[in-house]
């Protein structure tokens, strides 16, 4: 079976549901669906933290002790061409403190942002020890419900509409061995809180909250193995906001704030050779530094399944 | 391929640029003709003065005199030499700074308005007049610092501009654009008599009110009074001598209301936890309950405990207009309540999420006193009143509001009424309970007492702005921090309040 004919959701699926910081990754990986085939992924995303940086300092606070995000996810991949792939994908979100906790703040819940991506693969060179590839992909997304992104660290997202532009580079051996490396700019537009005032190293008269834009980073080494049936990963990825101001001091965080992260993770997709089209994957993720960040642990895992649409 | 490549390119223009708009930072409004001139308005009766005459500055020097003619000339040659910086200040000062400088107070507020959190002990540090700098920096910007510090701005305004009304039109000295016409004037000509200068009271007035109020802001705020007082210069209104006139009596206004301030109670309205402790168990022995902190960890004592006793503006005597004590817990009436708010709780509706959300002012913004104020401005803007007439919205609205808070102290800590997170287990809020008892909500004392203010000068807006203040007092129940009766009880104490302060407006001079 060739592995290009696999579907991938490395990446595509944690990070456009977490509030914020907000990694927001679209179709970021070197495969691509071929023409008329069609992927559906279900997937589960537990993550927590209980400690954060206030600005850059890292910090617990008893009011929300530890918070909780559950995710359930459905996407789907389409291969318009054999070089260019549409996605679509939407998120159910609950998130809580755990108790005891001395905010008794109520959690909130309910459907995140729906997103569209487009990847197009431009350049592919192969020999017979390697083969590099670059692509281009954009991806779009906008709230698919009234959630308060004006309620953190509880909010379910930015509640902004967003447009991710990114390039990737991928270069793989013929062991299996891949490499891969992608850089991203995250437009991010503004959200509207319920208030008629809020303040962002100074007063602003209105609901509407600038969500600062970002530069977005991510390397990524990975291995196929089992005969191309089992792809692994461990990857560094960063954002970098450009604009915003620092969570104040004992203060709840808001949308405008200046998020930066830096995080570790591993990833697994598992195509089952017998049964035609199924996959389960796993993937775990850790903040390891950031400013305005949460120190998050994530951990996920998703089935996948795979089939031409017309034969 | 070509069309889809159309597609995202007209989606990403759209969306860059139809929310690529600037956000207001500031009351958008630009200079206007005011409605009157109340040439009568420097015998109105003032706060802390008996008669705008007292406060005294020299008499000026005549417009054909030399020494005024040099004035002139400097002023001319100011505004010959304007950078196109300057052109923009003259634009965001207006016409009306009593505005801009109460929006400067509500940004210091949202900018100190942050509650102290716990050392790494678990013991929680206070903040310091006598150490400003902290941390924790001084002062917690609470909503009673709050509607404390701009009573006292407002009240200085209203006395400086009554003296300033009262010698404009006594000495009758024309502005510096009708002496020499060749002077372009940059606001609207209003035929206001030029000596002194009522922008230079506000300011000089401001600067020294709000640097005592956040004295770690003296060099921030002696700058935007620097820059108030050469825009002045620059608008074609005012020569030196109008504007040293007129920060003499704002200066010798403010000291008037900082002396008052120094000695009305406020620096002994936090206690230490001995005396939160002993005021609790009183309440105890009363009623048989008392309301304890949730936070984790514990505070050790409310906010300003006695905060109800600071000195009233216009209320005799506190106790007068203390509300009558609240349901037991566990009578009906009580869990009556229990039962509405766990159905507000469950039955979460967008209209209630978003009322609670409007009014909620929490930590870190301009509190409740504070969106009362940005609603003054834009009746202030939308009824065009000049200088004087906004300061007496401003005054009247916040004396109202401050004695309606120590209204709500009073009560507050006399019952020591819990918190809904205290009495029915395992309750969740989608606001904020902040570090003080329930009874009454301040939210709504604050609100029914500016409402009521705000209806008397502005009656076209009177049932607006009751139905507001109405409004802010169920987003508190709605949001799960406060009982029903908190919010009912403390619309009425909040309107009861304000009548002491419409008392004194009525008899003003000012008619309504």
């Amino acid at each position: 079976m060739n592995f290009f004919l696999k579907c991938h959701w490395r990446l595509i699926l944690p990070f456009l549901v977490l509030p914020f910081w907000s990694v927001a990754q679209s179709p970021t990986d070197e495969l691509l669906m071929p023409t008329k085939e069609i992927c559906f992924l279900a997937n589960y995303e537990y993550g927590r933290f209980n400690e954060y940086w206030e600005g850059t300092s890292l910090r617990t606070n008893a009011t929300i002790a530890t918070v909780k995000r559950n995710t359930a996810m459905l996407m789907a991949a389409y291969g318009i061409t054999d070089k260019l792939n549409v996605y679509v994908g939407l998120p159910y979100v609950a998130t809580h403190s755990t108790k005891p906790n001395g905010g008794k703040f109520a959690g909130a819940l309910g459907i995140q942002d729906i997103s569209f991506g487009l990847k197009y693969r431009f350049f592919q060179k192969e020999t017979e020890k390697s083969e590099l590839s670059a692509f281009a992909s954009l991806n779009f997304s906008a709230p698919a419900s009234n959630y308060l992104s004006d309620y953190q660290p509880y909010s379910l997202g930015l509640g902004a509409p967003q447009l991710a532009w990114r390039g990737i580079v991928n270069y793989k051996l013929q062991s299996g061995v891949y490499f891969r490396a992608v850089g991203g700019y995250l437009w991010k537009g503004y959200t509207k809180a319920e208030r008629e005032y809020y303040y962002n190293n100074g007063s602003y008269f209105t609901p509407w909250m600038d969500v600062p834009n970002s530069w977005n980073y991510e390397v990524v080494l990975g291995k196929w193995f089992l005969n191309n049936s089992l792809r692994t990963e461990v990857k560094f990825g960063s954002q970098h906001s450009t604009s915003g101001d620092d969570i104040r001091l004992y203060n709840a965080p808001q949308p405008t704030n200046k998020v930066n992260a830096s995080r570790v993770g591993a990833f697994a997709h598992y195509y089952f050779p017998k049964i035609k089209g199924f996959g389960v994957l796993g993937y775990w993720d850790q903040i390891i530094n950031g400013r305005n960040a949460p120190k998050m642990t994530s951990i996920g895992v998703g089935v996948t399944y795979q089939f031409g649409l017309i034969h | 391929m070509k069309k889809i490549y159309s597609l995202i390119a007209l989606c990403t223009l759209v969306f860059v640029f139809a929310c690529n708009k600037d956000l207001p930072t500031e009351l958008e409004f630009s200079s206007y003709e005011f409605n009157s001139n109340d040439p009568q308005g420097g015998n109105w009766k003032p706060i802390l003065i008996s008669a705008g005459s007292d406060l005294k500055i020299p008499v000026p020097t005549a417009t054909n005199s030399p020494a005024y003619q040099a004035e002139l000339a400097k002023t001319k040659s100011a505004i010959q030499g304007m950078t196109a910086g300057q052109r923009k200040t003259l634009v965001y000062w207006t016409n009306n700074p009593v505005v801009r400088w109460n929006e400067i107070a509500l940004e210091l507020i949202a900018k100190y308005n942050l509650i102290p959190g716990p050392n790494a002990d678990g013991t929680y540090p206070v903040p310091n007049p006598a150490d400003p700098q902290g941390p924790p920096a001084f002062p917690f910007a609470h909503p009673p610092y709050a509607s404390r510090a701009l009573a006292y701005l407002s009240v200085a305004h209203f006395d400086g501009l009554i003296s300033a009304w009262h010698y404009k039109f006594l000495y009758n000295r024309a502005p510096a654009y009708q002496v020499d016409p060749s002077i372009p004037f940059a606001y609207h000509d209003q035929n206001i008599p030029a000596y002194p200068s009522d922008g230079a009271v506000v300011a000089a007035a401001s600067r020294k009110i709000l640097t005592a109020m956040f004295p770690l802001e003296a060099a921030y705020l002696e700058r935007r009074e620097k820059e108030h007082l050469e825009s002045l210069l620059l608008s074609g209104e005012f020569v030196p001598s109008d504007l040293d006139a007129g920060v003499s009596i704002g200066e010798e206004i403010a000291a008037l209301a900082l002396k008052r301030a120094s000695t009305d109670g406020m620096k002994n309205a936090q206690t230490n936890q001995v005396v939160g402790d002993s005021i609790a168990n009183e309440a105890f022995k009363r009623f048989g309950w008392k309301w304890i902190n949730q936070e984790s960890p514990q505070r050790p004592v409310g906010l300003t405990p006695l905060f109800g006793k600071v000195k009233m503006w216009n209320v005799p005597n506190v106790e007068a207009t203390r509300p009558p004590m609240p349901p037991k817990p566990g009578t009906p009436e009580f869990e009556a309540d229990v039962k509405l708010l766990k159905e507000y709780a469950a039955n979460s509706t967008a209209e209630r999420r978003r009322i609670t959300n409007f009014w909620q002012d929490g930590l870190g913004t301009y509190t409740p006193p504070g969106h009362w104020n940005d609603f003054a401005a834009r009746f202030i803007v939308k009824y065009r009143l000049n200088t004087l007439r906004a300061a007496r919205t401003f005054a009247y609205l916040n004396m109202a509001m401050m004695d309606g808070g120590i209204s709500c102290w009073d009560a507050k800590y006399y019952y020591h009424y819990p918190r809904p997170i205290q009495l029915i287990p395992g309750f969740e809020t989608i606001a904020g309970t902040p570090n003080f008892p329930a009874y009454t909500s301040g939210h709504s004392v604050f609100s029914a007492a500016g409402s009521e203010i705000l209806a008397y000068i502005f009656p076209e807006e009177a049932k607006l702005v009751r139905g507001w203040a109405e409004e802010a007092a169920i987003s508190r129940v709605y949001g799960g921090i406060h009982w029903s009766f908190d919010a009912i009880a403390g619309t009425q104490q909040g309107r009861n309040v304000a009548q002491y302060t419409l008392e004194k407006a009525r008899v003003d001079g000012a008619g309504r």
